[in-house]
């Protein structure tokens, strides 16, 4: 009986590599992550009036950008079978950069971003040929290089990170534009970007094919270690990346601003539909993952509930949101689907 | 590759000789021993009974999560629930104290009740719902933190006389009862892997499909994994009460990670099929005695992590290479 599971489910997911049944699947993912949220914010209303505004709605978009940010890089890690753990410490390492270098002044920002850009993406690279040449699972590589970084963060800090950054950068991550946050556009912008280099272009399809098999992806020639480092050094870039802008946002930097992103980046990208397993994901999820989060969190802390319920509630619509987005509820839908087209 | 597999199969099959006991957690001894060396020269003192039992009242927190989390690993899976466990535990302890041996015992129940509770959760969802066990225990996780934090809202609460006491003391005055549990659940890990249910979850984690065509009872043995895990985590969140004498809601959060690279550094694969509980246990071990060496060795405090993370990376590679080069023995 339990064989007769494990061959039929198998067979589920041969078929799901075949183009139309992904899609479609990777489709009504999306389509009920989107659905999920946007119910949420429209029932949140029912409790207080102030709920489910507009505001409301820009609040969370520019909440979420942070998040999105950094689970663009954790995304493209997990597509190549990795986990990216340093993510916190690198965007830690971002702010304080941001924050110490620019010191609170806008000379220098077009040398300066590229620089700390560039010191993040260089613990990436590092991070990456870790794991894709000298063999380290991912998972203790990466946690390794996030203690290095952040114990560097701690030291070059001597424990309490000054300066601030750059007024631009500042009234920039402040500011609104047609009345609406200026992040928001970039968000948008990011989302666009992000979708088309995961999903459409080359790069984005040799790491899927790096993720869904590596030998295959071998003797296609790929360079499939060069691609693995890769996928660690965007991953490292987007999280500098939001450590920038999460400077900018708060108007400095603390050792501690990145940790709260680190769960929620995987959370994101695996409520999203994509496979912790590597080789299949949809950034268009990632962002829905995303939002739904920041949705819950808000709405949580708009109720002002205890502490412990908002966290048992957190952890329940993860869970929740897990088993009715699995692959055999789609089962059914996919029928429907298949049959309509 | 295949053929480090195929060999690590047949070993698991044959009834494990001594030989293959040792050989199995070698390169993680060895560094430990390097490690302790190194320790006892630099700081004398630390040869004492007192410096020794307080290392390992220290150490074995870590060390029972890193025993579960093996369990999990072990079949191929992943377990985050750990961090969530060990604070509800360490909260539930020291939120209803019970005196006396008894008293501890009944405490000792409670923990590990829980820990089967969020095990079999955990070991439902991941392998009869068939959801990403990273992602499900995720959720677990913060589930129980939530929990922790309903039972105790800020660090306080006091933990029995008995458990503070006497569990981090040492027998007749010379071996400390911390090294008697390690020891204790490293027997009880070679037994285990050579019964039905030991062998079915290293099988599981070699080759799934295989282990299922030849009969196993693949979801059950993953069911399994996680609740030995979850028990194992309860009793972590015990000595951590024990050791502390207070509770914490966030007590389990540095156990998160610290729990994987004991794992890691013990040698066993993630993925499954290659490792065992012994490794674990001296691979938290290690990371418990490279803290205090660092201190020893004078490491500013701002830096330890620069070298943690450096070592950690090392013994890995180390590990890998010397399991590279035994197995390469082995093939004919």
């Amino acid at each position: 009986m339990q064989n007769d599971n494990a061959m039929t489910n198998a067979g589920a997911e041969q078929e799901d590599k075949r183009t139309t049944a992904k899609v479609s699947g990777e489709f009504v993912t999306i389509v009920a992550i989107f659905g999920l949220t946007i119910a949420m914010i429209l029932a949140s209303r029912a409790i207080s009036p102030s709920f489910g505004s507009w505001s409301q709605v820009e609040t969370i978009l520019y909440l979420s950008s942070f998040l999105v940010f950094c689970a663009f890089g954790q995304g493209l890690v997990i597509l190549v079978r990795g986990l990216d753990l340093s993510i916190a410490s690198v965007i830690t390492l971002g702010g304080v950069l941001t924050a110490s270098l620019m010191n609170g002044s806008n000379e220098g920002l077009i040398y300066l971003v590229p620089m700390i850009l560039g010191a993040c993406v260089i613990v990436g690279v590092v991070s990456g040929i870790g794991v894709a040449y000298l063999r380290v699972p991912p998972f203790i590589m990466t946690m390794a290089v996030g203690l290095i970084v952040y114990s560097l963060c701690l030291g070059f800090t001597r424990g309490t990170p000054r300066g601030y950054p750059a007024p631009l950068l500042s009234d920039f991550m402040q500011g609104k534009f047609l009345g609406v946050p200026a992040p928001v556009y970039l968000l948008l912008v990011f989302v666009v970007f992000g979708t088309v280099l995961q999903s459409y272009s080359a790069f984005g399809r040799k790491l899927n094919a790096v993720g869904n098999n590596p030998l295959a992806a071998y003797i296609a020639g790929l360079p499939s270690g060069l691609l693995i480092v890769s996928a660690y050094a965007v991953s490292a870039l987007c999280a500098g990346f939001t450590g920038m802008m999460l400077a900018g946002y708060a108007s400095g930097a603390t050792l501690r601003m990145g940790d709260s992103y680190l769960l929620p980046s995987i959370a994101a990208v695996v409520v999203g539909g994509s496979s912790i397993l590597g080789g299949q994901g949809n950034f268009v999820g990632t962002v829905g993952g995303a939002l739904l989060l920041t949705t819950l969190a808000t709405i949580l802390t708009a109720l002002g509930i205890e502490q412990g319920w908002k966290t048992i509630m957190e952890g329940g619509v993860i869970l929740l949101a897990l088993i009715a987005l699995r692959e055999q509820s789609f089962a059914f839908l996919r029928d429907v689907f298949g049959k309509r087209g | 590759m295949a053929s480090t597999q195929i060999n690590s199969g047949a070993q698991s099959r044959a009834l494990p000789t001594m030989r293959q006991v040792v050989e199995s957690a070698f390169p993680i001894i060895v560094i430990y021993l390097v490690m302790a060396t190194i320790y006892s020269v630099v700081q004398p003192s630390a040869l004492s009974l007192y410096s020794i039992e307080s290392l390992f009242n220290n150490s074995l927190p870590l060390m029972l999560a890193a025993a579960g989390a093996t369990f999990v690993i072990l079949q191929g899976g992943f377990d985050l629930s750990v961090a969530g466990v060990i604070s509800l535990a360490n909260v539930v302890v020291a939120v209803a104290p019970i005196e006396g041996p008894l008293g501890a015992l009944a405490n000792f129940a409670m923990v590990v009740a829980i820990g089967l509770v969020v095990g079999a959760v955990n070991g439902y969802v991941v392998a009869y719902l068939r959801i990403q066990a990273i992602a499900a225990t995720l959720a677990t996780m913060i589930i129980c933190k939530g929990v922790a934090l309903l039972v105790l809202g800020a660090p306080g609460g006091y933990v029995s006389d008995f458990m503070a006491y006497e569990l981090t003391a040492s027998i007749f005055g010379a071996v400390p009862i911390a090294v008697v549990i390690a020891v204790a659940v490293m027997m009880f890990w070679s037994v285990f892997r050579t019964t039905n249910s030991g062998r079915s979850l290293l099988s599981v984690g070699q080759d799934e499909h295989a282990a299922a065509l030849s009969g196993i009872d693949v979801a059950k043995a993953r069911f399994m994994s996680f609740l030995w895990a979850g028990a194992f985590y309860g009793a972590a969140g015990y000595m951590l009460a024990a050791q502390t004498a207070t509770g914490n809601p966030n007590g389990g959060d540095p156990f998160l990670l610290l729990c994987f690279a004991a794992v890691a550094l013990g040698g066993t694969a993630f993925g499954g099929g290659r490792g065992g509980v012994t490794a674990s246990l001296f691979g938290a071990a290690t990371l418990m005695l490279m803290q205090k060496v660092l201190f020893a060795v004078g490491v500013s405090s701002f830096y330890t992590g620069v070298i943690q993370g450096a070592i950690m990376i090392l013994a890995v590679l180390f590990s890998a290479f010397v399991q590279a080069a035994t197995s390469r023995r082995n093939t004919p």
